[in-house]
């Protein structure tokens, strides 16, 4: 049977979405008094693991789930060994760098050589500033990373940004984007490559799904 | 304080070297039965021995202290030592060499996503001076013997070309080859997808990664790519050879997979992976070039070899209950009854010993253990009999159930 990862948060929605068009019904997981982290779809054919987002290419990258869904920031970070077979076009966001609104730097590059530099997405943050030739100190926060500037603890963020609300209400500046990233459909190489379970019928399905958004 | 072994170091107790001794002998009894012979390399070798090949990266060698102005490094894999070996030691004797080891090998870690075991595991064989349809079956074949000896089912031989599908990928611009070949062999659609290539070219690509499955419906699906005649003399020894292989009995599910690269340069004719349950159990292929690297005038000839992970076959066989799930246990337990019978004691359990099948004794070393004990001793470590020996007399035998 095919497990497929699910990641919790903002792309959950329209993942079960996807798979629902398909006939594999796991809304179980939307559910909020759902507790469960393994489910069946209802129609018995599959298996799903809801998992945080940041866990879906680990799941996937060790066999544990053949499947799985997840933004290309998350691959772009941990660049974890799968195989990456679509991009589900959806959940689409940017890696950027910002700093506080009223601050004088308009660019990447107006940032003061050894700055702090404060992100979720260190690795991408790391190879940004070296790519510009810019030594900066990488401050590693897990959450709310809006608030260094906002504390004084680091001059700038490297951040995702999907509409840009949450830098606004916090008076910060977006200056540079480092990429965009979209949902994308991942699958363990091996399970892959001998294509058991009919993987790839359900690949191939996937792939040729529009997408429209779920509302609500 | 505790010491503990290095991180990425691990012991194997008794128990543990049963078990990984059960994997190795049986796999050396396959490649002694198809006429190969051991060989022991350096565990040590230069840098430049190692990376030579270009199949190693410097990040995954563990670098020892420099000696005498050279760097050296613990091996992350043998060929390259035998390769170097192959072509000075070894080059008076006739070819074919068929070369066996298993031996530890060591890999850095540190930049991967798993962290953690640097010593490995590796059993491996070594075909060198051979090339042609012969060579590479008995290759395969072999590996196939070596699962059958480990009773291994359920598990798949993945098969690509390497020359294959690197003539076929000639055909995309220079420029962006190498990424197309990246993305190939890294299964990454998206990025193919994504490249600034023509239409047609775009369609090669992604039919080139989709080049997987049943062996006579890949080999069907070749035709739709305009074959010059080198590759089709490539696809007719890749025939050959899947016609070959699905004449063995009991052989794992075969599938050729011409999506099966590297993103270096090292193998130059079949590749292949074995898989079970999910994990990569062994991998080999063809190298042409290798044996011409390290040979002084530069000189080369063909070799083709494989490994497999103890480690990983250890994992996957473990569930099946085949291992030994304890150390053999002694057959005896002489006993002195007395101080005066000691000598006795050594003499007779020397006498048991020397039987023509193994007989494993062990001494009790406290003659005043009270014989209650000594049975319970005896029965805890899974002893079947006991000698209970006096300074004179004959030894009294018992029997423990």
């Amino acid at each position: 049977m095919i497990t497929v990862a699910f990641p919790k948060g903002s792309l959950l929605k329209q993942s079960i979405h996807q798979f629902q068009q398909l006939g594999y019904d796991f809304s179980d997981f939307l559910d909020s008094s759902n507790r469960q982290l393994q489910i069946r779809d209802r129609s018995n054919r599959a298996s799903g693991l809801l998992v945080r987002t940041q866990d879906v290419p680990v799941y996937v990258e060790y066999g544990q789930a053949e499947l799985g869904i997840v933004g290309y920031d998350v691959l772009r970070e941990k660049r974890p060994r799968v195989a990456q077979l679509a991009d589900l076009g959806f959940g689409g966001c940017r890696l950027s760098v910002a700093v506080q609104a009223q601050s004088a730097y308009r660019s990447a590059l107006d940032l003061p050589p050894h700055c702090r530099v404060a992100s979720k997405f260190v690795n991408s943050a790391r190879e940004y500033f070296q790519g510009l030739d810019l030594p900066v100190e990488i401050v590693p926060l897990y959450g709310s990373v809006e608030l260094g500037p906002i504390t004084g603890m680091s001059e700038a963020i490297v951040d995702l940004v999907s509409t840009g609300r949450t830098l606004k209400e916090n008076h910060l500046m977006e200056l540079e984007v480092l990429y965009t990233s979209t949902a994308r459909l991942i699958a363990h190489p091996l399970s892959y490559r001998l294509d058991a379970d009919g993987l790839g019928d359900l690949i191939d399905k996937l792939r040729g799904l529009s997408w429209e958004p779920v509302t609500g | 304080m505790i010491y503990q072994p290095p991180a990425g170091g691990r012991d194997l107790l008794p128990h543990d070297v049963a078990q990984k001794r059960w994997i190795e002998d049986r796999l050396e009894q396959v490649f002694q039965r198809w006429g190969y012979h051991r060989i022991i390399t350096s565990t040590v070798e230069t840098m430049e021995t190692l990376m030579a090949g270009g199949a190693i990266e410097q990040s995954e060698v563990i670098e020892l202290q420099r000696f005498q102005g050279g760097r050296l490094g613990l091996r992350p894999e043998l060929t390259a030592s035998i390769a170097r070996t192959a072509v000075t030691r070894l080059a008076a004797v006739t070819y074919p060499q068929r070369l066996y080891y298993s031996a530890n090998v060591f890999q850095h870690t540190e930049t991967s996503s798993h962290g953690g075991q640097q010593e490995y595991y590796q059993a491996g064989v070594e075909l060198l001076g051979a090339d042609g349809l012969t060579a590479d079956a008995e290759v395969l074949l072999l590996l196939t013997d070596c699962l059958r000896g480990l009773n291994l089912t359920d598990t798949h031989i993945v098969l690509g070309e390497a020359a294959l599908t690197y003539s076929l990928l000639s055909a995309f611009p220079e420029t962006l080859r190498q990424q197309v070949r990246h993305a190939i062999a890294t299964l990454d659609r998206v990025t193919l997808e994504a490249l600034p290539l023509s239409e047609s070219l775009q369609k090669r690509a992604l039919r080139l990664m989709d080049l997987r499955g049943q062996p006579q419906a890949v080999l069907r699906s070749l035709q739709a790519f305009d074959l010059d005649l080198d590759q089709q003399a490539i696809v007719s020894h890749l025939k050959g050879l899947v016609e070959l292989f699905e004449t063995v009995e009991q052989a794992p599910a075969l599938i050729l997979d011409l999506s099966l690269i590297r993103t270096y340069d090292y193998y130059t004719g079949i590749v292949f992976e074995v898989v079970g349950q999910r994990r990569i159990l062994g991998q080999g292929g063809r190298y042409d070039h290798l044996l011409g690297v390290y040979h002084p005038q530069g000189e080369s000839s063909p070799g083709i070899g494989f490994i497999l992970n103890v480690e990983a076959l250890h994992q996957v066989l473990l569930p099946s209950g085949q291992l030994p799930t304890e150390t053999p246990p002694s057959d005896w337990l002489v006993v002195a009854t007395q101080t005066d019978a000691i000598a006795a004691a050594l003499a007779y359990a020397q006498t048991i010993r020397q039987s023509a099948n193994l007989v494993r004794v062990e001494l009790h070393l406290d003659p005043e253990t009270p014989p209650p004990t000594v049975r319970e001793i005896a029965q805890k470590r899974r002893i079947g009999r006991i000698a209970w020996i006096a300074a004179q007399g004959l030894p009294e035998i018992e029997a423990l159930g």
